[in-house]
């Protein structure tokens, strides 16, 4: 017994190692200077970050950032859960097919590291031993996905810090131009529906076992903050996080709302992600509700990726407008 | 027998009437009715005493009222349900087992149903909640029907435990590989398991009443059977009660029992622990509770008390709307660890002759032999470690990155895949050495870093400092992991102490300290940063992911001490573990002695767990594997076991990173899944 034990396990080393001789790459003495002028930036840290020249080739752990870069005209190369982005930001869809670099909460190394990225961008929401990692792998752009005390002002800061590292500040002059004339349209459009400071409830909910979780947006989020940028008024008194001014509350939460307009993203690829008409739908708490009662309850459209950048937040405008003043 | 024979079985001293036992049932059915009263009062909507009190007579406004009938109501009755249902349960198999450790968490019910219901969701059917519920109570009895198998029906109080524990953590280490392999699946599944008393309206209050209704009829009419069986099997059986049936039925009504309640809330812990355990001192006072007639019903309120207690105190500490996130099982676990702290304390544990290994003598070939091929599967592993992840490399990228001359790509998957491997190396290392010190120390084939709760209190101390400090450098990280073990360690070697280091009581308050340490951990990130499960996983579950050089080096360091220290006090180590006189004969220090590998095991478990994780188990296989390879000597037994040790998690490593990559698996789950059966065995073997 013990001999073939020997016998193996010197059988397998020496046949790993043989087998595992030569290399995948030629040895690189030389390192090939890029051309083109070099690109200084100070990301959401204060870090420097020094770029050759504008990355093509782009890294990103986070969907809003993956949104960006499509919304800047530059193909991702590597996306993190490209499933999940797909069921969930399908209002700015991918237009080539990314590699799928792992979770996004941990992203594999070894995966971003074969994509020889020009660049990686990722957020604050990443364990900070991963980001140190990566600025081995490539210059890290490191962004705060979000910020409660102005979303909109840090969606501008992440939309502008990936165009300069992506020489496409031409592109993000136009996106936000977009975004602002959206909002000016949907506050027009509000104010002549007569609801201009109408209170309103944005949320999403999730069903765990027939236990119903409701995520509030407050007004420290970034639906929340476009929301009043529409003339909206926020109902929600629950207390954000400070980053995503998200809150949690449960179904008897929501009568501390009052006589509002409240509305949801859901996701049909999710079945888990539509409690207020599926669970709900019985729940006399629910039916109780003011708004319910005055049918008040609007599902905007799948796919609005509600941490978004400004494409979608302009979709999501739209939608709002749309489902108010029909 | 005789050890396990409990308070039920001796007649009490002071026999007051019957209607003190009335009284004291009254007493508890108006505390349960208070806490009862005071849950409906509380809740994120604005009703409060006086909008409840209106809706109850009729007189409040529609909305009001249909949040008291819908939610509040709902809520209520299943914490007096789940209550209700896990105190019999636990109440009644501590009687057939004779056991006042027994409960539907040690038994491992709940991590049998967990499972199951991960399997079902895996295989992507979509069940009603009453099939669904079938499929846990199978896998509920199921894990049951193990733990009771192989810890021998009454025959050792702590025994049960330490089978039902380590069990409950390799089911649970697989269920969480499958949350993790089809996370579409099983969305859900992980919050579920956190255990929750909320309800949206009566349904499933409803569906479930009855099973806990048939629970209660069935324990009533076989109660006299089970009362007999307090007597001893063969007492019972003169008697002419069929011990084996009644054991069995005893079993499945539990099984049902905590099934029904693991469905309408999830796992709410230790409940079924604490509610007979609290109902004992009474039966000493009041004859009438010794029956079980009485007994069980007992344990039922003190159950439901137990569970709307623990949500009203919540709901008092904090605000309602923090208070909605934070699950219940997370408050009752904390309650229950403290409970088993202190039932490990006090429980009598005879059973001191706890497998002393077989004296093997080998030959010095035979050490030779193993020490080559184990070192041989640790380059190899290593190797293919290295070489091996989402892009496979050759032995000549290695070699030309060494040299620093390796191409851009390949410089940057070694930079980022070497660390890991080593993290993963001297983590397995160090805890095998502290496996094999902690072991000689207490003389306890069960003790090990994890089991004793030392690597869990470390895992707090790295998470506290890493949610207050989130830029902390991997030193401070390091030394906040090992202030938390140190403080556990501290803690479960003086509670043990006490009682004179009885060989099992000691793994049970480590067991206690480890579950502790993980509701805290999960009630921290919960509170600090909620949509972060990453974190609690990667902590609670073992992992590499991120490591670069400079956090090994703290690990890398204390590793080298240690095993030079090791080697150095061989024959010291030799000694201590032998028996409690020869070291005093020979005019050795002890106590500073056991002392110094104490704290050395536990600075080694503190900077692994900094550098990857909590990963159980390896201080515990590697040991045993080694003194079963090459015999007792320390000298032999600390390499082979840090050889092992080191072998085993770069494995598991390499596997967690491979299998569904680019997604990754914690080193700490593979472990478990590998540990928990050599656990199991090593019980089933010290059995005889």
């Amino acid at each position: 017994m013990r001999r073939i034990l020997l016998t193996a396990a010197v059988a397998t080393t020496v046949a790993l190692t043989l087998t595992a001789c030569g290399t995948t790459e030629p040895a690189a003495d030389d390192n090939a200077k890029k051309s083109g002028e070099r690109i200084t930036l100070t990301d959401a840290n204060g870090a420097k970050v020094e770029l050759d020249g504008p990355a093509k080739k782009v890294v990103a752990t986070e969907w809003n950032v993956v949104e960006n870069l499509i919304s800047l005209g530059v193909e991702p190369a590597g996306v993190a859960d490209v499933k999940g982005y797909k069921t969930w930001g399908t209002a700015v869809p991918l237009k080539n097919e990314p590699k799928d670099i792992g979770t996004r909460g941990e992203p594999s190394m070894d995966t971003v590291a074969s994509l020889k990225p020009d660049l990686v961008v990722v957020t604050n929401d990443l364990p900070p031993a991963a980001v140190k990692q990566l600025r081995k792998v490539a210059p890290v752009l490191e962004l705060r996905a979000a910020d409660a005390s102005d979303q909109i002002g840090r969606m501008n800061t992440n939309l502008d810090l990936i165009a300069k590292a992506t020489g496409t500040t031409e592109q993000a002059e136009k996106v936000k131009k977009q975004f602002d004339a959206k909002v000016v349209e949907g506050k027009k459009a509000l104010a002549d529906a007569d609801l201009d400071g109408a209170k309103f409830a944005f949320a999403d909910g999730y069903v765990v076992s027939k236990q119903v979780s409701i995520r509030p947006f407050t007004s420290g989020s970034l639906i929340g903050a476009v929301n009043e940028k529409i003339g909206l008024k926020n109902a929600w008194t629950v207390k954000g996080d400070k980053n995503y001014g998200l809150g949690t509350t449960d179904v008897e939460g929501l009568t501390k709302l009052g006589d509002v307009r409240f509305a949801y993203i859901g996701n049909d690829g999710d079945k888990n992600s539509t409690p207020f008409t599926g669970v709900l739908a019985k729940d006399s708490v629910w039916k109780s509700l003011p708004f319910v009662k005055k049918d008040n309850v609007h599902r905007l459209p799948d796919g609005i990726w509600m941490f978004g950048g400004p494409e979608s937040m302009g979709k999501y405008i739209d939608s709002v407008v749309e489902a108010l003043t029909k | 027998m005789a050890v396990t024979a409990s308070a039920r079985t001796t007649r009490p001293p002071t026999v007051t009437s019957r209607t003190g036992a009335a009284a004291v049932t009254a007493t508890l059915v108006l505390l349960v009715t208070a806490l009862a009263i005071v849950d409906i009062t509380q809740g994120t909507a604005a009703v409060g005493a006086p909008e409840v009190w209106k809706a109850l007579t009729g007189r409040a406004d529609p909305a009001d009222a249909s949040v008291v009938i819908a939610s509040r109501l709902p809520r209520m009755t299943a914490g007096l349900l789940v209550g209700l249902a896990l105190g019999m349960a636990g109440a009644a198999l501590q009687a057939v087992s004779r056991n006042v450790l027994a409960s539907p968490d040690t038994l491992a019910v709940n991590a049998g149903s967990y499972l199951a219901l991960g399997v079902a969701a895996v295989t992507g059917v979509s069940l009603p909640l009453l099939a669904s519920s079938g499929i846990a109570f199978v896998g509920g009895l199921a894990a049951a029907g193990i733990v009771l198998g192989l810890s021998s029906l009454g025959a050792g109080t702590v025994r049960l435990v330490l089978a039902g524990s380590a069990l409950t953590l390799g089911l649970t280490a697989v269920t969480e590989g499958l949350l993790l392999l089809f996370p579409r699946e099983t969305e859900g599944l992980y919050r579920w398991n956190q255990g929750s008393i909320a309800q949206t309206g009566f349904d499933g209050v409803l569906q479930m009443a009855p099973l806990g209704a048939v629970g209660l009829l069935g324990f009533l009419l076989v109660a006299r059977r089970i009362d007999a069986l307090a007597l001893g099997d063969d007492a019972a059986r003169g008697l002419g009660v069929p011990v084996r049936t009644t054991r069995v039925t005893v079993v499945v009504l539990a099984a049902l029992l905590s099934t029904a309640a693991v469905t309408l809330a999830g796992p709410i812990g230790f409940v079924g622990l604490c509610a007979p355990a609290l109902v004992r001192p009474l039966a000493r006072r009041f004859r009438a509770f010794t029956r079980t007639r009485a007994s069980i019903p007992v344990a039922g309120l003190v159950g439901a008390a137990l569970v709307l207690g623990s949500d009203v105190l919540l709901r008092a500490l904090v605000p309602a709307d923090v208070a909605v996130a934070v699950p219940t099982g997370v408050v009752t676990s904390l309650v229950g660890a403290v409970f088993l702290i202190v039932m490990a304390t006090r429980v009598r544990d005879g059973a001191g002759a706890a497998a002393p290994d077989r004296l093997h003598i080998r030959s010095r070939a035979v050490f030779l032999t193993t020490t080559a091929v184990l070192a041989a599967a640790l380059v190899g592993v290593t190797i293919a470690a290295v070489l091996m992840g989402d892009s496979k490399l050759l032995l000549g990228d290695v070699v030309n990155w060494a040299q620093g001359r390796s191409g851009r790509a390949v410089t940057f998957v070694l930079d980022t895949r070497v660390p890991r491997v080593l993290a993963a190396l001297l983590a397995g290392a160090a805890l095998a050495l502290a496996g094999t010190l902690v072991q000689a120390v207490t003389r306890n084939p069960l003790a090990e870093p994890g089991t004793l709760g030392v690597s869990g209190g470390a895992g707090l101390g790295a998470v506290l400092l890493v949610t207050t400090v989130p830029l902390a450098g991997p030193w401070s990280v390091a030394g906040a992991a090992f202030a938390g073990a140190a403080a556990s360690s501290v803690l479960v070697f003086g509670l043990a102490a006490r009682g004179g280091f009885q060989q099992n009581r000691l793994v049970l308050v480590g067991f206690g300290v480890a579950t502790g340490a993980s509701a805290l951990i999960s009630l921290l990130i919960i509170l600090t940063d909620p949509f972060n499960a990453t974190k609690a996983l990667t902590w609670l579950s073992g992992s590499t992911y991120g490591r670069t050089f400079p956090d090994v080096v703290p690990l890398a360091i204390v590793l080298a001490v240690g095993l030079l220290v090791a080697v150095l006090r061989r024959t010291e180590l030799d000694l201590v573990s032998l028996d409690e006189d020869t070291p005093r004969l020979l005019g050795l220090p002890l106590a500073r002695g056991r002392l110094g590998f104490l704290a050395l095991s536990v600075l080694l478990s503190g900077t692994a767990v900094a550098a990857a994780g909590t990963i159980g188990f390896v201080g515990l296989v590697a040991p045993h594997a080694a003194r079963a390879l090459v015999g007792r000597p320390h000298a032999r037994v600390v390499p082979v076991a840090v050889l092992l040790g080191a072998t085993l998690v770069c494995t598991a490593d390499l596997v967690g990173r491979t299998v569904i990559a680019p997604a990754q698996l914690g080193a700490g789950l593979m472990t478990a899944v590998i540990g928990t059966p050599y656990f199991l065995y090593l019980l089933v073997r010290s059995r005889r």
